[in-house]
């Protein structure tokens, strides 16, 4: 017994997989059996993860440990979330260091191709976007005909700026400026109308100018950067993230977050039949549950512990925190609003 | 005194051996290097071949897909990469020319005044030459840049002073307008104007040769520079309007705009070399021997004939191999450009890098362009230092 549960222990130090207790999937049983899931995260990424004062990871990616811990092991805690460089995260999950990693990996071709790798979910869809003052009038870059567009020198920004303005028919012109001071201090000083980067950039940059709330993000993304959830290969723990990922897409359509989630409940009856089926003792939440080896209450659990997907950016990178991102008008407002997050029927 | 003694062997070197032009040891050295740069290129050639790249400049042909700030000649995304690096080698040369004056103007006066007999000029000259001297160059051009783009109005504030538009953007003047017929009367009189003025010269110093008559250059210059443009004018039938900018939408139209980045990098540059050639000037003045003006002023030579006769020509002779060093240095120096957006040659070609993941060829194209620039040019100055000490050493004897 004691010898078991030693090599157990060990097994799950080493990060392992406990082959010889397969039920489902290997890499799932590990979690389970280990009562932890280890979760790879971008060790210093503003609004993404940032340790706290106590040195726990807070964030947007790392709420999608917790979501994940939630689910599996109907604990958020039990994330243990870790930070660590973008290239050494990926070789950790193919070398079967971590479960899962959470942290602004864009899904390429190449990438999804490789066999160690398992794409699951894309939480936030990054890409280049521009970033005008407030004053210049501008609300949609489809305005920005003939302006002048600050941009890092060298990178593929240049590029996807020249198809787009292409694209539409449009005169602009570039400042292709190599050093980031200069960049900016020519984009707050009026050189430039627009600056163009990678959104969530965009986001962190405009903390740099002297007042914030003069500049604003528009809301177009001129190219695709969909950063998505990664993990071991292992069928049942891919589903689990997917769907647990679908439970926080479903709730933010239907209005359910950690704060008014025990009042749906209670008053159940009433509610409307698709968060009955979210929510429900014998919905098709507890159904899943029982085929996915999951907690009965896990979708209550990813709701009630980690919350709903708006509730979860709102918290991170929303109107309220620094980075002031809006979703609504961006690619990562819900379908029904436009854009491409879609909830598939919970049922 | 203290002087060094010559070493006592000095004294017993006899004249240059005359052997054969190349010895044994010649050859050795030879061989080695060439040997060394072949296994370089085997060992990059077999090593990108095993990572499945085959070397090549077929890239060159295929569109670049990025905008740049600013050309002189006719560039866009859709054009080739060649297109693209000989838009960034036109942009290196204007930026290179016009901080060359620049630098030369403000050498010229510091070192003028830095051999003052004025103190006050004396400690400014010094003063700035210790600051601009000490200071990294592509810090000047960041402080420059940030300081115009922050000091500058911006576009819709723009300043109107006469004919100039300034603006954070761009300093914009009204320019010939947009007609083939006047791009044609400027690129002609660029070249036939200075073509004229030298046949001309040339033509006034064989007369003065013979006959010891002076013919007049200076006024003929200044009427060549009215006549010839007006000839080409009317035989082009070119309109000659002229385009004022103008705030249109986001941008400012018409005129010729001189970007804050070109003029940036052209005045960092300006001001840091101007530093530099300042004290090559005083060295060359200072080398001048007091005895040499004393006699010029015995033989009964006034102050300025003393200065045109007998020290300019000194001064030149002793100036213009260091001078030589101090262009190409300056020719290397716009690479700073990179930082602030000026879209010259270092620029265009780490973008084509990024792009093609082709940094050796790209990287072999940017220096040999570099390398012929600069021996293009201190090849012209070398010529000029060589007549000067021909001249000097006629008009000598």
């Amino acid at each position: 017994m004691l010898r078991s549960y030693l090599a157990a222990a060990l097994a799950c130090a080493a990060g392992l997989a406990l082959t010889s207790h397969a039920q489902a999937g290997p890499v799932f049983d590990e979690v389970v059996s280990c009562g932890k899931l280890v979760c790879l995260v971008s060790p210093s990424a503003p609004g993404f993860s940032v340790p706290d004062s106590s040195g726990v990871f807070q964030g947007f990616n790392a709420d999608f440990c917790r979501m994940a811990a939630a689910a599996i092991l109907g604990d958020a805690s039990k994330a243990d979330i870790r930070g660590i460089g973008f290239s050494d995260s990926l070789k950790s999950l193919v070398s079967r260091q971590a479960h899962i990693a959470s942290r602004s990996v864009t899904e390429t071709g190449t990438r999804s191709a490789d066999p160690g790798l398992a794409f699951v979910a894309t939480t936030f869809y990054d890409g280049q976007g521009f970033m005008v003052p407030k004053a210049l009038g501008v609300k949609s870059a489809t305005e920005l005909k003939g302006a002048t567009i600050c941009a890092e020198d060298g990178s593929t920004t240049l590029l996807n700026i020249a198809d787009w303005f292409a694209a539409h028919g449009f005169e602009y012109k570039v400042e292709n400026i190599a050093d980031k001071t200069a960049r900016l201090q020519a984009f707050f000083a009026g050189k430039c109308d627009a600056y163009a980067s990678d959104m969530t950039a965009l986001a962190a940059d405009r903390r740099l100018a002297k007042n914030p709330d003069d500049y604003e993000l528009l809301p177009e993304i001129i190219s695709a950067e969909p950063l998505t959830l990664v993990a071991q290969p292992d069928e049942t723990l891919e589903k689990a993230m997917r769907w647990a990922f679908q439970i926080m897409l479903n709730a933010d359509e239907l209005g359910i977050n950690s704060t008014n989630v025990d009042a749906a409940i209670a008053d159940l009856d009433k509610q409307p039949k698709a968060v009955q089926r979210l929510f429900a003792k014998d919905g098709a939440t507890a159904d899943m549950a029982a085929k996915m080896k999951l907690p009965a209450d896990w979708a209550y659990q990813v709701i009630k512990q980690v919350g709903s997907y708006g509730e979860v950016f709102d918290r991170h990178l929303g109107p309220e925190t620094p980075f002031k991102l809006k979703r609504e008008g961006s690619q990562n407002a819900s379908a029904s609003k436009g854009g491409l997050m879609y909830a598939y029927p919970i049922r | 005194m203290d002087r060094k003694l010559p070493p006592p062997h000095a004294a017993h070197d006899g004249p240059p051996k005359t052997g054969p032009a190349v010895s044994l040891s010649d050859i050795g050295v030879g061989l080695a290097i060439l040997a060394a740069f072949a296994l370089v290129a085997f060992n990059v050639h077999s090593n990108m071949t095993a990572a499945g790249i085959q070397p090549g400049f077929g890239f060159l042909t295929q569109q670049a897909g990025f905008d740049l700030s600013e050309t002189l000649v006719p560039y866009g995304a859709s054009d080739s990469y060649l297109r693209a690096i000989l838009a960034g080698l036109a942009n290196t040369i204007a930026v290179a020319l016009a901080s060359l004056v620049i630098a030369c103007i403000a050498g010229l006066l510091l070192g003028l005044l830095s051999v003052s007999t004025a103190p006050l000029a004396r400690f400014f000259a010094l003063a700035y030459v210790e600051l601009f001297r000490n200071l990294p160059k592509i810090l000047v051009l960041l402080v420059i840049f940030i300081a115009a783009v922050n000091g500058l109005p911006a576009i819709r504030q723009a300043l109107v002073l006469g004919p100039f538009t300034i603006s954070n953007r761009a300093i914009y003047l009204p320019w010939l307008s947009d007609d083939p017929r006047n791009t044609t009367l400027l690129l002609a009189s660029l070249v036939l104007v200075p073509a004229f003025i030298w046949l001309w010269a040339g033509r006034a110093a064989r007369r003065q040769a013979l006959t010891g008559r002076r013919l007049p250059v200076l006024p003929v210059a200044f009427a060549l520079f009215i006549v010839v443009p007006g000839v080409l004018a009317t035989a082009l039938q070119a309109p000659l309007g002229l385009s004022w900018p103008t705030l249109e939408g986001f941008s400012v139209e018409g005129g010729i705009a001189l970007s804050i980045q070109f003029c940036t990098v052209a005045v960092a540059l300006g001001l840091y070399h101007g530093a530099q050639i300042a004290e090559v000037l005083r060295g060359g003045i200072e080398a001048v021997p007091s005895g040499q003006i004393e006699a010029a002023a015995a033989l009964g030579l006034r102050s300025g004939q003393t200065t045109r006769l007998v020290v300019v020509p000194q001064v030149l002779r002793t100036v213009v191999p260091p001078l030589n060093n101090q262009f190409a240095n300056l020719l290397k120096n716009t690479s700073i450009s990179i930082a602030v957006g000026y879209s010259d040659l270092m620029s265009v070609a780490g973008t084509a890098i990024n792009q093609t993941f082709r940094p050796l060829e790209t990287m072999l194209i940017t220096m040999s362009i570099y390398l012929l620039l600069c021996l293009v040019l201190t090849g012209v100055l070398n010529h000029w230092s060589a007549r000067i000490r021909a001249r000097e050493g006629r008009d000598g004897r």
